[in-house]
């Protein structure tokens, strides 16, 4: 009892630290508040990130300020089309005898104390690569010189080119399976918000601006255990339960929950995708989402609020809507949330 | 056109160069025209199947002599046993005033036709019809000048009853797809009132007892099922502002739909207990109210 009294109280003040941490964030990054929450929630539930955004709204420097907030290392990759596993292992170089040197990459000297890794334009890659960073997102591991070297508090921020299609290779489903969101970025609304990106000088210089994020203040090497707290701590109903589970199945089988949606027939549109794994992830944020509200159970609005961040890019529709973008996995989603009643 | 049954004369017969170049004229009759009348004549002309009637070459309608119109010339083209054949159909117009039983004549033309051997012309040759007169030379005496007036013809009959009939069938039509229209596109009087489910939901929570935990749990449920019928999907407590922005009159019970919404949360997903004090009346003055706003809405 006392134990678990204590892990309440740790929770509560880890919390702060959590939030003190999107608050240092947003010193950096202005009027992502939607954004800097998605990308806490997938920290605090140990996933890894697609973001998919345009060039220059800020990515880079959203996940810089992060890893700074952490207090950890921050590692950056280019996807290109000749890029092999061994480029992001292996640092080659030659010596200043001419002899030919390998060493470990920045990627693997950073193993213990990185908690972003940033692989921009992931699609650019070739499958061989998509492989290599798949075992490290699920088993946060690699293999190199001979030995494992273990990731323990890594996160996988991959960016996806979506405006030009040549030399690209389209994540698998199971690449995209592994991804516990996608969260979409884009230049803030607010004006006020706008106009200081572009004429205050604090905004054009990245360095100058990452200073303004305190180092650590959420300890990076606290993330696991706290992780683990919150997905003990936080319960689900009975009801709440039953709610996802009728979610899924409005997914999986619309028409039988009564799902319809104009000038679709939606009893072929499902064609697969809403995996046991995708709904676990599902659980998993929506707990966060409650800590990070301060309460210790989950209600509706958790699940719904994180639903087509997680769901949306797992889910798998007939090629003929697929031609159209992801936007009728949005409405069918919406859709399946509208049919679909609470408690 | 009935022509036919006779040939009024006239084959021409051309040079050697051209023996297979012929013309015929017929017409329905030869006589029996007064003023006014339409005299209807078919021209046949057969040619070389090779040959090639000029189209400028055929006859203009408009006035030929004084008492003469052509009305309308008609051509049709067909190859017969190896001939070419074109087929005039000429309708002239007589003017003259005959006094006596007379012919009259109905003049020549020229068609030029082009063959192998060169360009030929074919004459159809001037014909005569006759022509009657419509009254005597010289008419018994009358004593009055109307009475030379012919009496007019009686006016037909019309039937009021069937054109009448008729219009107050095709109103009576598109009155009733006018209401078909109405009531598809829900046109008043045809737009259904909104049910009134929460005056449902009160009436039936008047017939009920207020029982335990398990029956006020399935209450509570079917508040939220009124709810979503209401709000068109399922209402989450988030949802409440816009809810109440879209339904206005839903908008002075702000207070209870947050109690209830609270009251709903700790029941079915948990959080603290305390300070529960919602109950079966509390729920029942709840939906009341909803009804009463309900019918002011």
């Amino acid at each position: 009892m006392n134990a678990t009294l204590h892990v309440v109280e740790k929770l509560a003040d880890w919390r702060e630290r959590a939030l003190e941490f999107e608050r240092e964030i947003q010193k950096a990054v202005l009027g992502q508040a939607r954004v800097i929450r998605l990308v806490t929630i997938c920290i605090f539930a140990r996933g890894h990130v697609l973001i998919e955004g345009d060039v220059g709204v800020g990515k880079t420097t959203l996940l810089r300020s992060a890893s700074r907030a952490l207090g950890g290392d921050f590692a950056r990759v280019e996807g290109t089309v000749d890029m092999m596993p061994s480029d992001i292992l292996y640092h080659t170089y030659l010596g200043e005898d001419g002899r030919p040197r390998v060493e470990p990459s920045e990627l693997l000297r950073l193993a213990e104390t990185l908690p972003v890794f940033f692989f921009n334009e992931i699609n650019r890659a070739r499958p061989q690569v998509h492989s290599l960073l798949l075992r490290l997102m699920a088993e946060r591991s690699v293999s190199a010189f001979n030995r494992v070297h273990h990731f323990p508090y890594l996160s996988v921020f991959a960016d996806r080119n979506m405006v030009e299609r040549e030399e690209t290779f389209e994540l698998p489903a199971a690449a995209r399976d592994r991804f516990l969101m996608e969260i979409p970025m884009a230049a803030p609304d607010d004006e006020d918000a706008r106009r200081r990106l572009v004429f205050d000088p604090a905004f054009h210089d990245t360095e100058t601006l990452i200073e303004r994020v305190s180092p650590g203040s959420f300890d990076y090497r606290r993330i696991p255990e706290v992780a683990g707290a919150i997905q003990t701590e936080v319960k689900s109903s009975e009801a709440l339960e039953r709610y996802v589970l009728n979610l899924w199945q409005a997914l999986v089988k619309p028409e039988s929950a009564g799902v319809s949606l104009p000038d679709v027939d939606v009893s072929s549109l499902f064609k697969g995708g809403a995996s046991p794994r995708a709904l676990a992830a599902l659980a998993r944020a929506a707990r966060v989402r409650a800590w990070l509200e301060g309460r210790d159970y989950l209600v509706p609005e958790d699940v719904r609020d994180l639903f087509i961040e997680v769901m949306a890019h797992r889910i798998f529709v007939d090629p003929i809507h697929a031609l159209r973008g992801d936007d009728i996995v949005k409405r069918l989603c919406r859709a399946a949330f509208d049919a679909t009643p609470v408690p | 056109m009935r022509i036919a049954c006779l040939v009024l004369a006239l084959v021409a017969t051309l040079s050697a160069a051209a023996q297979e170049l012929t013309a015929r004229i017929r017409s329905a009759r030869p006589f029996g025209y007064f003023v006014g009348d339409l005299i209807h004549a078919r021209v046949d002309v057969s040619a070389p199947q090779n040959a090639a009637l000029s189209r400028a070459s055929l006859p203009k309608p408009g006035p030929l002599i004084g008492s003469l119109d052509l009305r309308d010339v008609k051509l049709s083209e067909s190859v017969e046993n190896g001939a070419r054949l074109w087929r005039l159909d000429l309708t002239y117009q007589n003017f003259y005033v005959a006094l006596d039983a007379r012919d009259i004549e109905i003049p020549s033309f020229d068609l030029a036709i082009s063959t192998a051997a060169g360009a030929e012309t074919v004459k159809v040759p001037a014909w005569r019809v006759g022509v009657s007169p419509l009254r005597e030379v010289a008419p018994q005496k009358q004593e009055e000048a109307t009475d030379y007036m012919r009496p007019d013809g009686s006016a037909p009959f019309v039937d009021e009853a069937t054109p009448r009939r008729l219009a107050i069938g095709a109103g009576v039509a598109a009155l009733l797809a006018f209401a078909l229209v109405a009531r598809d596109r829900a046109w008043p009087p045809f737009q259904r009132r909104r049910a009134r489910v929460f005056s449902a939901l009160a009436n039936e929570f008047s017939t009920r007892r207020a029982g335990d935990d398990s029956e006020l749990d399935a209450a509570i449920q079917s508040v939220h099922r009124a709810l979503d019928t209401t709000n068109g999907a399922t209402l989450l407590a988030a949802d409440l502002p816009d809810f109440l922005r879209r339904r206005p009159e839903f908008g002075p019970l702000r207070m209870d739909f947050e109690r209830f919404f609270s009251a709903s949360k700790r029941r079915f997903f948990g959080g603290e207990q305390l300070g529960d004090d919602f109950h079966a009346e509390q729920l029942a003055q709840f939906v009341s109210a909803l009804a009463r706003r309900e019918r002011s809405g």
